[in-house]
């Protein structure tokens, strides 16, 4: 330790540790970044560190950007700053330490897939698949996520997922492109243009509403039931937040939880550990109306608009009553303009969709589509847009 | 310690009852001049801030209400088209060049400044109140950090507009989308929650001191329990001064089981959706305000 050399400055020592401890919070995944421990001098400059409750509050609202690291910050706090609290200080230390070894599987196990989300590697892969020739891709798209294992199958489907994502927006710009004659005069622009004839506007310039862009929000279910898809289903929705702007995404077992941000990563080892942290007790039972009548409550209000298409992806096994889920359906029915739920198990010979949560979702559904292959999504994806038009 | 009670009263003398980790968020916002982003449940005074500390520092309130579709022309500036289009009108027999007939409707006389504009070029530096920044899209939120880093804004007919003084910038969400990291990173954080009872209290005592006493106890008490309850839609502390005014109004003195009936003809202030209202029939409002 620093305070038992002899000549030390105990300035410096306390510089040291205020500014330690934005290390200490980002340790303990805060969005804290390399520039805030200059900022926490500054801050404990102007507050002062003799008094442990403004210190503690000033660094509280400097350090903390979200409700939740608003709300751990006291006991972190505690951890660093108290000596009382020693052995929370050293268990938060281990937990520390043995974090980057605990995630390490973890990011070892998706390593395949993880390297061709992105990138050179992606391109690669790519043009693999096509050298594999067009049956081959065909019988990619049309293959039952659940049938494919091995590490070419993913890679090519990745690449099949990404090309698939920008067909999608092809078909969507190709629609906004499609505005001709404006609704109103630009007066900005007339007066611009009026200027060079003395004021007389002789060109009169348009100006038209800006286009409402159609909005996804996908829910997808990964609960145990749902396991051998949800990892294609996860796939593809990252294609899509990669190719189109306006998609949100969720996953739901026995909580829903916003991936979007992990999805969007630019880092895919990154991504991949985000979405293991937050796909907690993953694989576990579901509870499909409780889930979705927290998105109704907490999300819906801002997410799903007039021209918002709602995917629900799930077998429809759910451990919960049917009535809240047939409560959350309607609430959402009315709220979205098109409810899509996608069912892997549609397409089966010999399925009826006959679970109590399917019965209780399916009046408020508007489509009920097959998800099991990419096929069967590419043929519903249009449907969907042309209805958000 | 001191500044931060001193504040803390001043703030409670605007009429704004503030925990003190507000206060010393405050403070160092104001050492700081970085802007200080509120979150939390829509009803829980996070505009108040802003009103209270625009009180407190006697300075001007600038308020720019975000909605979806918010864009600069609204949040900025715009020129005063029909002021313009008369003028050039006016100005068609005049003797003077092109060049210097477009430098005289393009001046400072035919804008129109909106929030942003305004608060940067107030002399004495006002609040400037960002509510519901969720509500913009993401692109507006962009535009607000550049503004906020530079405190200058350039508009190509006129030039670059600096900031005279620097507003104390208030941003308040409600958490229905997810801010930007930058955006997260450039504010100071503070999430305010649903007043603790002792708070609320004293909020009611301040703001409707005709219910102060026993009546201001139980209401209080009494929607603090509502709270607890799984609602749609839980009361704020607005949604409290309005049902105390409520319960004024129909000379309701005490809460207690034989008033249920008229307490329910107050709810309206209380639950604002039509499940939430349909839970509380007469009995669940007897056993609370037996409670009470």
């Amino acid at each position: 330790m620093l305070s038992l050399s002899p000549s030390v400055d105990p300035a410096a020592v306390l510089r040291a540790r205020l500014a330690g401890f934005a290390g200490f919070l980002q340790a303990n995944g805060y969005g804290v970044g390399g520039g805030d421990a200059a900022r926490v001098l500054q801050a404990s400059a102007i507050a002062g560190v003799l008094d442990a409750r403004v210190l503690r509050w000033s660094l509280q609202a400097l350090l903390c950007g979200r409700a939740d690291e608003w709300r751990r910050f006291d006991s972190l706090f505690d951890a660093y700053f108290l000596p009382v609290n020693k052995t929370a200080f050293e268990k938060a230390r281990v937990a520390r330490a043995a974090r980057p070894q605990a995630a390490a599987p973890a990011g070892e196990a998706e390593v395949p897939v993880a390297a061709a989300t992105q990138g050179a590697g992606a391109r690669d892969d790519g043009n693999r698949a096509e050298r594999h020739g067009a049956s081959r891709e065909e019988s990619l798209a049309s293959a039952n996520f659940r049938d494919l294992h091995r590490a070419d199958d993913v890679r090519a489907i990745e690449a099949l997922m990404r090309r698939f994502a920008r067909r999608m927006k092809r078909l969507r710009l190709r629609r906004e492109a499609r505005t001709l004659h404006g609704r109103s005069l630009d007066l900005q622009g007339t007066i611009r243009a009026s200027v060079a004839s003395g004021g007389t506007p002789i060109r009169l310039a348009w100006k038209d509403r800006r286009r409402v862009r159609p909005r996804l929000v996908v829910l997808l279910d990964v609960s145990r039931s749902m396991s051998r898809y949800s990892f294609f289903h996860l796939r593809l929705a990252q294609a899509l937040c990669a190719e189109l702007s306006d998609v949100h995404c969720f996953i739901f077992h026995t909580r829903i939880t916003g991936v979007g941000e992990a999805l969007r990563d630019p880092d895919p080892w990154r991504s991949q550990e985000r979405l293991h942290l937050l796909a907690e007790g993953w694989g576990g039972g579901t509870r499909i109306g409780e889930c979705l009548r927290d998105f109704n409550r907490r999300l819906a209000p801002r997410l799903v608009h007039s021209r918002t298409a709602v995917i629900v992806v799930s077998d429809g096994y759910d451990t919960g009553e049917p009535e809240p889920l047939a409560a959350a359906m309607a609430a959402l029915a009315r709220r979205a303009r098109r409810v899509v739920w996608m069912n892997p198990l549609l397409g089966e010979p010999d399925f009826a969709p006959e679970s109590r949560g399917m019965k209780a979702a399916l009046p408020y559904v508007d489509l009920l589509a097959p998800g099991a292959s990419l096929a069967a999504i590419e043929r519903t994806l249009p449907d969907i847009m042309e209805v958000l038009r | 310690m001191e500044e931060v009670v001193e504040l803390q009263r001043r703030l409670q003398q605007a009429g704004y009852v503030a925990e003190r980790s507000l206060a010393a968020a405050l403070l160092l916002m104001l050492d700081l001049g970085r802007p200080l982003l509120l979150e939390g449940d829509a009803g829980v005074g996070k505009t108040e801030v802003a009103k209270a500390l625009a009180t407190v520092r006697d300075a001007k309130l600038i308020r720019l209400q975000c909605y979806e579709g918010l864009d600069a022309h609204a949040a900025l500036y715009e020129w005063n088209y029909q002021r313009q289009l008369l003028a050039i009108k006016l100005l068609e027999d005049d003797a003077r060049t092109v060049e210097q007939k477009e430098h005289d409707i393009f001046s400072e006389r035919y804008l129109l400044t909106r929030p942003l504009l305004e608060a940067i070029t107030c002399a004495e530096p006002p609040v400037l109140l960002i509510d519901e920044v969720d509500r913009a899209d993401e692109a507006f939120e962009a535009y607000l950090l550049e503004l906020l880093s530079d405190f200058q804004v350039s508009i190509p007919e006129l030039g670059t507009v600096r900031a005279v003084s620097r507003p104390l910038v208030v941003v308040t969400s409600n958490g229905t989308r997810e801010l930007s990291d930058a955006l997260r990173r450039r504010c100071l954080y503070q999430y305010i929650d649903y007043p603790s009872f002792e708070k609320e209290l004293a909020i009611v005592e301040i703001r409707a001191p005709e219910a102060a006493g026993e009546l201001a106890r139980q209401l209080v008490t009494f929607v603090q329990e509502v709270r607890r309850m799984d609602l749609e839609k839980k009361p704020g502390v607005a949604e409290t001064l309005d049902w105390a005014a409520a319960l004024l109004r129909l000379g309701i003195s005490t809460l207690d089981e034989d008033g249920a009936e008229r307490i329910l003809e107050t709810l309206s202030a209380l639950l604002k959706t039509r499940a939430d209202r349909a839970g509380f029939t007469r009995e669940v409002v007897a056993r609370i305000a037996a409670s009470c």
